[in-house]
């Protein structure tokens, strides 16, 4: 039989007991479908007409996409921050790690539990979503792209939240650096493609910068680019959507997930390795073996 | 079980544990007993694999504790001197998590809580949440989370810390108890009477460094070579203290109305030889046996403190 992450099966326990997580899903959805109403309402107002446009459907849906991404931006860091700065707080960490759970399944434990928490708030925005299956434009296959590229999205910003927990000691610091890390990736990476550019005088740059593929807004407005069909447009030089990586013929959203995917174990892997309390055994070995013996 | 040969761990240039040697034979309660900042915690964090040690070896049930931790977390039950609990778990949930965590399935987890609960008497509030506990309660529960996996060696760092006399009376009763059931326990204390009552042997660290180790009878032979002995008497008191004085064994003789105490350099045989004469001598001889040693004098003597 399969074994649960006792970590994992522990908190999820915690996590849903209560009204914390109902209430978590019932504010969830109304933002969300607060957001469906309003694109729905602006697109419609647009037309005064009694038949169904599918412009309409695209406007509601890419109003949903972008509100979803927002959302999770916020919650995935704020459920990750405190799983490891949050037991060493408790004072909690070092009964955890005196048992034979590896370092590598506590931080997974941690990461899933919350992630499990985001991916239960997607799978309930399902309904609101299939709202644009009424007008048409974008298929079953084509939203579930949209909502794994958002589970992917939730892992990353959620390994980054556990790393910088298992860096500082205080949830607020690892609050902090996790945000600041994320606004890095969604507008440093612009801001230092743009000053790179006008630094080297590259103006005329052709195709796509590659430090803009570890972007999660480019990444996340390229699936939807290439959903809805937008042809090339080239905002700025270095960012192109549509046709951006010809020479590989792989979408930008495909290599932004890939990133992403390296990112997050990359990360945990870093995370485990800090919360091991035996990581420094051969650098110390060394150390006293040049010293020699006493 | 427990053996620990040339223990090195230095943080920068300060050396917290300095080539300590230490071995505790299957089914001993060993004190460790030391000042603050001795290296008692350091040694039982290598012990229990939450510190690298810089040098040396431990070894549990002849398992490298160094070397193949997973094998020997499996044998060593620990509990740290500051822990914290999950507010929003309950007592049974509690100890039912960590022994998920050591694979115990789901039936066995419920007869072990139980019976762990039982054993640390918490059983009335298997359904309260940790965090309502009182703090000896709490430190109870947290010796019963130890005991999950039924661990040979038990490494218990100042369990009884911040305890009311009455909990800290409970948490010997159960060491006993535990000590009846054969584990191995070591455990670090500050209140050195209370280890004197409950340990088979002692060991006295300072400065990294195990100072002094045996029993409590063998670390006061060793600090002050000789038994203190008390012989209580129904009278005859001068006639008994002329044939202690007579005997080549005995010092420092210190009368009493009835009572007679003295220093002795032998052996426990000739202990009872002593007994024997006195009796053959017609001194009616209600007690005679060994003062309990004064185990915080022996850790003045030989501790230097900071300043020296």
């Amino acid at each position: 039989m399969m074994r649960i992450n006792p970590v994992l099966q522990k908190e999820l326990k915690i996590r849903m007991r209560g009204w914390r997580a109902a209430g978590m899903i019932g504010v969830y959805l109304i933002f969300m479908t607060l957001t469906a109403s309003f694109a729905l309402i602006m697109s419609m107002d647009d037309y005064y007409r009694s038949t169904i446009d599918p412009e309409v459907a695209l406007g509601s849906y890419i109003g949903l996409a972008v509100m979803q991404l927002v959302l999770i931006s916020f919650i995935s860091p704020a459920l990750t921050t405190g799983a490891i700065s949050g037991e060493r707080e408790k004072q909690t960490l070092d009964l955890l790690l005196s048992t034979p759970m590896t370092p590598l399944s506590v931080i997974t434990g941690k990461l899933f539990a919350s992630i499990s928490q985001v991916i239960l708030l997607i799978i309930a925005s399902l309904p609101i979503f299939s709202i644009v299956f009424l007008f048409g434009g974008i298929s079953v296959i084509e939203l579930l792209q949209l909502f794994g590229f958002f589970i992917i999205i939730a892992i990353t910003f959620g390994s980054i939240g556990i790393f910088y927990s298992s860096y500082f000691k205080k949830t607020t610091a690892a609050n902090v650096m996790a945000y600041g890390t994320i606004a890095f990736l969604c507008f440093g990476t612009i801001f230092l493609t743009i000053l790179y550019l006008g630094i080297t005088r590259n103006y005329g740059y052709k195709g796509f910068f590659p430090f803009l593929y570890a972007n999660p807004i480019i990444g996340f407005t390229s699936i939807l680019w290439d959903q809805v069909g937008g042809g090339n447009v080239n905002i700025f030089p270095g960012l192109i959507f549509g046709n951006t990586a010809a020479a590989s013929h792989i979408s930008t959203w495909i290599i932004n997930l890939l990133f992403n995917i390296i990112l997050s174990i990359v990360l945990l892997i870093l995370s485990a390795k800090k919360i091991n309390p035996l990581k420094e055994r051969h650098r110390g070995r060394f150390y006293l073996s040049r010293k020699g013996k006493k | 079980m427990l053996k620990i040969k040339g223990l090195v761990k230095k943080y920068g240039k300060f050396t917290a544990v300095d080539y300590l040697d230490l071995h505790v034979p299957k089914g001993e309660i060993y004190g460790f007993v030391g000042p603050n900042g001795a290296g008692k915690t350091t040694t039982m964090k290598i012990i229990s694999g939450l510190m690298e040690a810089d040098r040396g070896e431990v070894y549990v049930n002849d398992i490298d504790v160094l070397k193949n931790q997973r094998k020997a977390k499996e044998v060593i039950g620990y509990m740290p001197d500051f822990f914290g609990v999950y507010d929003d778990l309950k007592v049974t949930e509690y100890l039912d998590y960590y022994a998920s965590i050591y694979k115990i399935n789901a039936k066995e987890r419920k007869k072990i809580c139980d019976d762990l609960l039982e054993l640390v008497d918490l059983q009335d509030k298997k359904d309260a949440y940790v965090d309502s506990l009182s703090r000896g309660m709490k430190q109870r529960l947290c010796l019963a989370r130890s005991l999950v996996h039924n661990p040979e060696l038990l490494v218990l760092d100042e369990p009884a810390s911040g305890m009311d006399p009455r909990a800290r009376v409970e948490m010997k009763e159960i060491l006993r108890v535990l000590k009846d059931l054969g584990k191995t326990i070591i455990i670090s204390s500050h209140i050195l009477p209370e280890l004197s009552e409950l340990c088979t042997s002692i060991g006295i660290i300072e400065r990294g460094k195990i100072v002094i180790s045996g029993t409590v009878d063998e670390i006061m032979q060793q600090v002050y070579r000789k038994r203190f002995i008390k012989v209580k008497i129904k009278d005859k008191t001068e006639e008994c203290a002329k044939v202690m004085q007579e005997h080549p064994l005995i010092t420092n003789i210190i009368k009493g109305e009835n009572s007679i105490e003295a220093g002795f350099e032998g052996s426990e045989e000739e202990m009872a030889m002593l007994l024997k004469e006195l009796v053959m001598r017609d001194i009616p001889v209600i007690s005679f046996g060994q003062m309990e040693g004064n185990l915080e004098d022996v850790f003045m003597k030989v501790t230097k403190g900071d300043e020296a």
